[in-house]
C-alpha cells in the first residue's frame, strides 16, 4: 500500500509540474527566471509544456532505466544512483536548450543568452523530478529498491 | 517419531559428525515415497569412556553448535526444509521425569567405568583364588591394569563387562522413560575395536531384555525397531611402541565379532536387531596415529563415515512394515550393504550411486556454496539489497552468537571435515578444496552452457537471486537468522537447477 501511495504522490507532483507549465499567471518556468521578451515568446510558442514534458519524461525515464533496466547488484550503491541522477540532470536541460533554440530560430528569433540562463533552473527541476520519480518507482525493483537508501 | 542414535566408541563419534554435516546441509530421511519423514527428532547419545578422545570432543562441540544454530532458526519445529533441517535434541531436553538427574549433554555418563582400572572395576583383588584364576584366564595382565578412561583399547572382552553398567545408569533410565511406541533405535559402532564392538550387542541385549529391568516402557522397548551400522575395518594405524591396538588384529576381531553377532543379533530367525548395515572398505585409510592419551584419536574424516552417516537416515525412513509384524513385534534382521557406482580412489559425486546423489548432492552443494559465501561475500552484502528488507540484517548481525557459531565454529569444522576426507584414502573429492570460485567449486561439475560460453555463479548472482526472493517473502521481526539462511537455501537451489550442469 505504501508503495502505491508513493507512486501516486510522485505522479501527482509530476502532473502538477506539467500543469503549471500551462499556467499564464503562475507559470512554473517564470518563477525562477523571467525575461519579458524571451518568456513571452516561449509562452506564445507553447514551448513551456514541451520543456515540462522533456524534463519530466527524461527524469522518469532515467529513473526507470536505473531501477528496471540497469537493476543490477553491481550498480546498487547510492553513488551509482547519484551518477544516473547527474547524467539526467545534465542531459535534460541540454536537450531543452537545443529544442528551445531550434524553435526560436525557426521563428527568426535569437535569444541564445537568455536560453542559457533559462535552462539553469531546469537543472534543479530535473534533479527534483528524478528524485520524485525514483521514490515513486523504486519499490518494485529487484536489486535497486533500497537505493539510494533503504526503504 | 524419535530416532535414538547410540554412537559408540570413536567410530560412532566420527560417523555422527558426518551425519551432523549432512543434517546441516539439509539432508532429511526420506520415507518409501521419497517424502521427508514427518515429525522426526534425532536423539544422539555418545557412549565412549575415552573422554579425552579428540574425535568425541569434536563431535560434541559440533552437536552443541548445531543445536544452538538450529534452535535460533526453527525453535522447536520439526518439519522444516533447508539448512539444519533435522531437529537434534538431548535426552534431557525431552525428558518428562524430572526425578532423574541428567546433564544436558549428548554424552552418556560413564563415570563409574571411567575412573577405575579394569581390575578394580571387577573387584579382582577381593575375589577368591579360583575366581582370580578364571579372570586371569579371560583377561591379560595389560587388560586388568587398563585404566578405562581411555576406552577399552581394542578389547571387547573388557568392554562387554564394563558396559553392562549401562543398564543401571540414569541415562538408560531416562531413555527408557521417554521412549514411545513408534520411536526407533539405531546403533553406530565399529566391529574391529573395543568399545563399539562390545557396546553394541550389550545395548541391544539390555533393550530386548527390558522386561527384566526396573524401568518404564518395558514392553515398548522390547518391541522397539532397532537398527545398527556395523563398521568393518576401514582405517590403518601407524606402527608405534604401544601395541595394545594392532591393525593386524582387525580382521580376526571382525570375524569373531561377526560370528558372535550372528549367534546373538542377526541370525536368520533372530529379531533382536531388525536392520543391520554392514559397511567397510578394503582400501584402507592413510595410517592414523595411535594415541589413546588425552589428546589422542584425532582421526581424519573418511568416506566410510560419510556413507555410514546415511544409514540411520535410511533406517528412519524404512516403512513400519519392514521392521515389525502386524502385532508390533520386531521382524528378523535384514542386512544392507553399500557400493559405489564407480570403484575409484578419488570419489566425487559421480562415483556415488544415483540414490545417494539424489539424497545428498543438492544439499551438500548448497552447504558448500554457503561456506564460500560466508567466507567471501556475505559481509560486503550487508547494508544492500535483501539485507535491507525487513527484518533488516545489519552489521551487528556479524557479532551475534548465531553468526559467529555458524561462520566460525561450524563452518570451521565443515572445512576440516571436507579437507580431511579429501586427504584420506579413498580421497573424497566432492569439492575442489581451497577453491573459492563458485564456478569451479564442485569437482568435475561445470556450470551450465549458455549462448556465450558458460553461465556464471558468484556472490553477485546469489545477491541478485536473494534480492528477488526476498521481495516476495515475509519474515517475522525475530527471524533474521532464518531469513538469511532460508533465502540462501532457496537461492542456492535455483542456482544449482539453472546454472550448474545436472548430474542427478
Amino acid at each position: 500500500m505504501k508503495r502505491v501511495v508513493f507512486l501516486a504522490i510522485g505522479l501527482v507532483i509530476t502532473l502538477v509540474f506539467v500543469a503549471l507549465s500551462y499556467s499564464q499567471n503562475s507559470n512554473i518556468f517564470e518563477m525562477l527566471y523571467f525575461n519579458q521578451g524571451f518568456n513571452d515568446q516561449l509562452y506564445n510558442l507553447n514551448v513551456y509544456p514541451m520543456v515540462a514534458m522533456i524534463v519530466a519524461g527524461m527524469a522518469w525515464a532515467g529513473a526507470g532505466v536505473y531501477y528496471y533496466v540497469i537493476n543490477s547488484v553491481n550498480f546498487d550503491r547510492w553513488f551509482h544512483w547519484a551518477g544516473v541522477l547527474g547524467v539526467i540532470t545534465l542531459a535534460a536541460p541540454v536537450v531543452c536548450y537545443a529544442v528551445i533554440n531550434g524553435i526560436l530560430k525557426n521563428n527568426g528569433l535569437d535569444y541564445t543568452g537568455e536560453a542559457v540562463q533559462f535552462i539553469m533552473q531546469l537543472f534543479v527541476m530535473t534533479a527534483v523530478l528524478f528524485v520524485v520519480a525514483s521514490f515513486s518507482m523504486r519499490w518494485w525493483s529487484t536489486n535497486c529498491r533500497h537505493t539510494p537508501f533503504p526503504q | 517419531m524419535r530416532l535414538f542414535i547410540f554412537a559408540i566408541g570413536g567410530t560412532g563419534s566420527r560417523v555422527l559428525k558426518s551425519m551432523l554435516m549432512l543434517s546441516a546441509a539439509g539432508v532429511r530421511p526420506l520415507d518409501e515415497n521419497g517424502k521427508p519423514v514427518p515429525n522426526l527428532e534425532l536423539v544422539p547419545i555418545i557412549i565412549d569412556p575415552h573422554k579425552g578422545n579428540e574425535d568425541l570432543k569434536r563431535t560434541e562441540a559440533l552437536l552443541t553448535s548445531y543445536r544452538m544454530i538450529r534452535s535460533k532458526l526453527y525453535g522447536n519445529r520439526t518439519d522444516v526444509d533447508g539448512f539444519f533441517a533435522n531437529r537434534i535434541v538431548t535426552l534431557r531436553e525431552i525428558m518428562r521425569d524430572s526425578s532423574i538427574q541428567l546433564n544436558d549433554t549428548f554424552i552418556f555418563n560413564l563415570s563409574a567405568v571411567e575412573r577405575n582400572k579394569f581390575r578394580e572395576f571387577i573387584g579382582y583383588d577381593t575375589m577368591n583364588e579360583a575366581n582370580q584364576a578364571l579372570s586371569s584366564l579371560l583377561f591379560s595382565n595389560e587388560q586388568l591394569e587398563n585404566k578405562m578412561n581411555i576406552g577399552f583399547v581394542g578389547s571387547p572382552n573388557i568392554g562387554s563387562v564394563a558396559l553392562n553398567e549401562i543398564k543401571d545408569s540414569n541415562e538408560f533410565k531416562a531413555f527408557a522413560n521417554v521412549f514411545n511406541a513408534g520411536d526407533r533405535i539405531f546403533f553406530i559402532s565399529s566391529i574391529f575395536g573395543g568399545t563399539g564392538a562390545a557396546g553394541f550387542p550389550i545395548m541391544v541385549k539390555n533393550i530386548r531384555q527390558a522386561a527384566n529391568l526396573d524401568i518404564n516402557n518395558r514392553d515398548v522397548l522390547r518391541k522397539a525397531p532397532i537398527g545398527g551400522l556395523t563398521v568393518l575395518p576401514y582405517f590403518n594405524l601407524e606402527l608405534g611402541d604401544d601395541h595394545r591396538i594392532d591393525k593386524a588384529d582387525f580382521i580376526v576381531k571382525t570375524q569373531s565379532a561377526l560370528y558372535y553377532y550372528k549367534e546373538t543379533l542377526t541370525g536368520a530367525n533372530d529379531s533382536n536387531l531388525n536392520t543391520i548395515f554392514y559397511l567397510g572398505d578394503q582400501v584402507v585409510s592413510v595410517p592414523y596415529l595411535y594415541d589413546p592419551g588425552e589428546h589422542g584419536q584425532r582421526n581424519r574424516a573418511h568416506m566410510v563415515e560419510l556413507v555410514g552417516a546415511m544409514a540411520p537416515l535410511k533406517f528412519a525412513g524404512l516403512a513400519n512394515s519392514q521392521l515389525s509384524d502386524e502385532n508390533g513385534y520386531p521382524l528378523p534382521s535384514s542386512a544392507y550393504e553399500y557400493a559405489l557406482d564407480r570403484d575409484s580412489l578419488n570419489v566425487d559425486f559421480k562415483a556415488f550411486g544415483a540414490e545417494t546423489r539424489h539424497l545428498i548432492y543438492d544439499k551438500l552443494v548448497k552447504l558448500h556454496l554457503l561456506f564460500i559465501h560466508l567466507n567471501t561475500g556475505f559481509k560486503d552484502t550487508i547494508g544492500q539489497g535483501y539485507t535491507n528488507d525487513k527484518p533488516q540484517i545489519k552489521s551487528d548481525f556479524l557479532a551475534s552468537q548465531f553468526y559467529r557459531t555458524l561462520s566460525g565454529e561450524f563452518m570451521g569444522a565443515y572445512k576440516d571435515w571436507i579437507t580431511e576426507m579429501y586427504n584420506n584414502m579413498r580421497s573424497v573429492e566432492l569439492f575442489n578444496i581451497g577453491e573459492w570460485d563458485m564456478n569451479k567449486a564442485i569437482h568435475d561439475v561445470n556450470t551450465a552452457k549458455s549462448f556465450f560460453g558458460r553461465k556464471s555463479v558468484d556472490n553477485n548472482v546469489f545477491k541478485s537471486v536473494m534480492n528477488t526472493l526476498s521481495q516476495n517473502s515475509t519474515y517475522a521481526p525475530d527471524e533474521i537468522e532464518y531469513k538469511f539462511l532460508d533465502l540462501f537455501n532457496r537461492a542456492a537451489q535455483k542456482i544449482i537447477d539453472e546454472r550448474y550442469e545436472n548430474i542427478n
